[in-house]
């Protein structure tokens, strides 16, 4: 790299991080503002976020219900659809796969407008369950992509070894396609998991006021303006993903998730 | 026998449509229009023996019935659902009605009182969604592109690392985003009094810098001020999609050939040249594509619109919550801003799908 290309490269990290290291200082605050550098300096928000505060005991376990409902059922979900869509090919799960795409990549309030109405006929409106199902519908298109390239990198060697030594569909499927898979799915359900954790529009639409997330909370309480406590959530939420990603890339390939050449292995 | 050998059979026909799959393999990236495998035969059902009998089809069609009807009416439905009631009329106090008028996009076009008078009101929110969601993908992608490519020149395991960071900041909620940029502008801390503190402001007051900038409406009489302005606002979105850039950008410059640019160098071509001829025409349409996921992606923009952008500018998203769950409340009028804001998207990633078909991608 040259020397212009580093200074470069760091300025985008530093303006990267630099909002974050804010929040983070600002979550030290002793008082109900959020200053920079942060004045009388105390860990006390961190006590009232996780222990004393009711409100934000709870949200953050919704969040946490939520996100692990909606991670388990998307994966499940994209499985079948993955699986048949590597499988077969089939017109029919090409349009499926296009249809759980659609929440994806569509503005979410539109979506969430729509959950809205569609949980008002059945009834679900402001049920937790149809929060997880939401966002699981939402989100679904992460689990379908990683599970479909994790499908695309089993080694074609191992599935006619197997076939040449005369193993069933379902071993083959047990000892090849699974393990080798795994990651794959893993991936996908982390995916679905953090994203979950950080959406608001959708769930502000689905909980209709009868519980409320993380992020949502603070969503609400926007016109108040930020306090010292909601940016420990900001810290826990980003600290999350970190452990998150880093975890994904531990055990899964990250650069080869995300689209980079297979030939350059240095 | 016979069954085993026809099912080896079977499972060698699939193979050439796996190898078409392998080869596609590295260009299947994180975006929606990825999970398109090629065409394999049926291989299923091809056990051997008596294991496997009628059943597990009939039992398989049921499961991918349910599936399907799953995820029509939790992916499909909602929008659906949208679309109706956008054509329906709001009772007074009551809530609203089915129909079937198209009053409620006249009013969105031409205001509430046309044909008589004319207001275009909620036709300039739109504008201003375009104009802030144009605005901000074109530069992310433009200090993107540069970062990128170097992030692509490192080793692996570096850039493994950075992607965690990027992965990280993307999926950060857009309240977490918008609260660190509150505090970076805000008039009592952050880059207001970095102003301040250093004795910039007074020299901007001395040498005419501040009326300069208060003409841009970034400034009050004493100090520079951010909130609210376009500045601040676009600054935010383009920060919300920055990293969003970088991973759409990745596997086309991760792609690019080392030895390509080594040979354009070795010929004497000067590095930015190298960029011109061998780099730039390798990436022209992920970077179209790019912008225009990222600008589809930032219409739905909706904290970062609400606290910096001024009370003029406000957008669609921002209208269409305040007539859903807000102070104005008019479902099927809120849903026709939506159907408008979904159309204004789904015109645009059709571009974007029709772009990458054109160029065979």
């Amino acid at each position: 790299m040259t020397r212009l290309g580093r200074v470069y490269f760091g300025f985008c990290i530093v303006m990267l991080l630099l909002p974050i290291i804010v929040v983070c200082g600002a979550a030290l605050n002793g008082g109900r503002s959020m200053l920079f550098p942060p004045q009388d300096p105390t860990l006390d928000r961190f006590v009232e976020f996780f222990v004393t505060e009711e409100v934000w005991v709870t949200s953050l376990r919704n969040s946490l219900i939520i996100a692990f409902g909606s991670a388990t059922l998307a994966t499940l979900i994209a499985w079948p659809l993955a699986f048949d869509l590597w499988r077969r090919g089939a017109r029919l799960s090409r349009i499926l796969a296009g249809a759980g795409a659609m929440p994806f990549v569509l503005p979410p309030i539109v979506f969430g407008v729509g959950l809205g109405f569609l949980w008002s006929f059945t009834g679900g409106l402001g049920n937790i369950g149809a929060g997880i199902l939401s966002h699981a519908a939402l989100f679904l298109a992460l689990p379908v992509v990683t599970i479909s390239i994790g499908l695309q990198s089993i080694d074609r060697s191992h599935l006619d070894a197997a076939a040449t030594m005369g193993a069933t569909e379902r071993v083959t499927f047990r000892s090849v396609i699974l393990p080798q898979t795994l990651p794959y799915t893993a991936s996908g359900f982390f995916f679905v998991l953090v994203l979950s954790f950080n959406e608001f529009i959708v769930i502000f639409f689905v909980s209709a006021s009868s519980y409320a997330t993380v992020t949502l909370q603070i969503f609400n309480s926007l016109r108040n303006g930020f306090t010292p406590t909601m940016a420990v959530g900001a810290i826990t939420f980003i600290l999350t993903s970190i452990v998150v990603f880093a975890a994904i890339s531990r055990f899964g390939d990250l650069p080869r998730l995300m689209g980079a050449d297979q030939s350059r292995s240095d | 026998m016979a069954q085993r050998a026809t099912g080896r059979a079977r499972f060698g026909q699939a193979v050439p449509g796996l190898a078409v799959n392998m080869a596609d393999a590295p260009a299947a990236r994180l975006d929606a229009s990825a999970p398109a495998a090629a065409p394999a035969p049926q291989t299923r059902a091809q056990g051997s023996g008596s294991t496997q009998s009628a059943t597990p089809s009939t039992a398989w069609l049921g499961s991918r019935l349910a599936l399907g009807l799953l995820i029509a009416l939790i992916c499909v439905v909602p929008f659906v659902l949208v679309l109706i009631i956008s054509l329906g009329n709001k009772i007074e106090g009551a809530g609203w009605e089915w129909g079937l008028s198209l009053a409620n996009y006249s009013r969105f076009f031409f205001g509430i009182g046309w044909p008589e008078t004319v207001s275009t009101l909620y036709a300039q929110k739109l504008f201003y969604s375009l104009y802030f969601a144009v605005l901000a993908s074109l530069i992310a992608v433009l200090v993107a592109f540069p970062f990128t490519y170097l992030l692509t020149r490192l080793s692996r395991r570096a850039q493994a690392g950075w992607l965690i960071l990027l992965l990280s900041s993307v999926s950060l909620s857009e309240v977490f985003v918008v609260m660190g940029w509150d505090v970076l502008l805000s008039n009592r801390s952050g880059l207001p009094m970095v102003f301040r503190e250093t004795g910039l402001t007074a020299w901007l007051k001395g040498n005419g810098g501040l009326d300069l900038l208060r003409e841009w409406g970034l400034a009050s009489p004493r100090n520079i001020r951010f909130k609210t302005s376009a500045f601040a606002t676009v600054t935010t979105m383009v920060y919300l999609v920055f990293p969003y850039a970088v991973i759409l950008l990745y596997p086309a410059l991760s792609r690019i050939d080392p030895a390509m640019m080594e040979a354009a160098r070795t010929m004497g071509a000067r590095p930015l040249m190298v960029i011109r001829t061998v780099v730039l025409p390798a990436v022209r349409v992920p970077v179209i594509g790019a912008v225009l996921l990222l600008f589809v992606f930032l219409l739905g923009a909706y904290v970062a619109i609400t606290v910096f952008a001024a009370p003029a500018q406000q957008t669609l998203t921002v209208s269409i919550y305040d007539s859903i769950r807000g102070q104005t409340i008019n479902a099927p009028f809120g849903a026709a801003q939506a159907v408008v804001l979904l159309v204004t998207a789904a015109l645009f990633l059709g571009a974007s799908s029709l772009i990458a078909k054109r160029s065979g991608l």
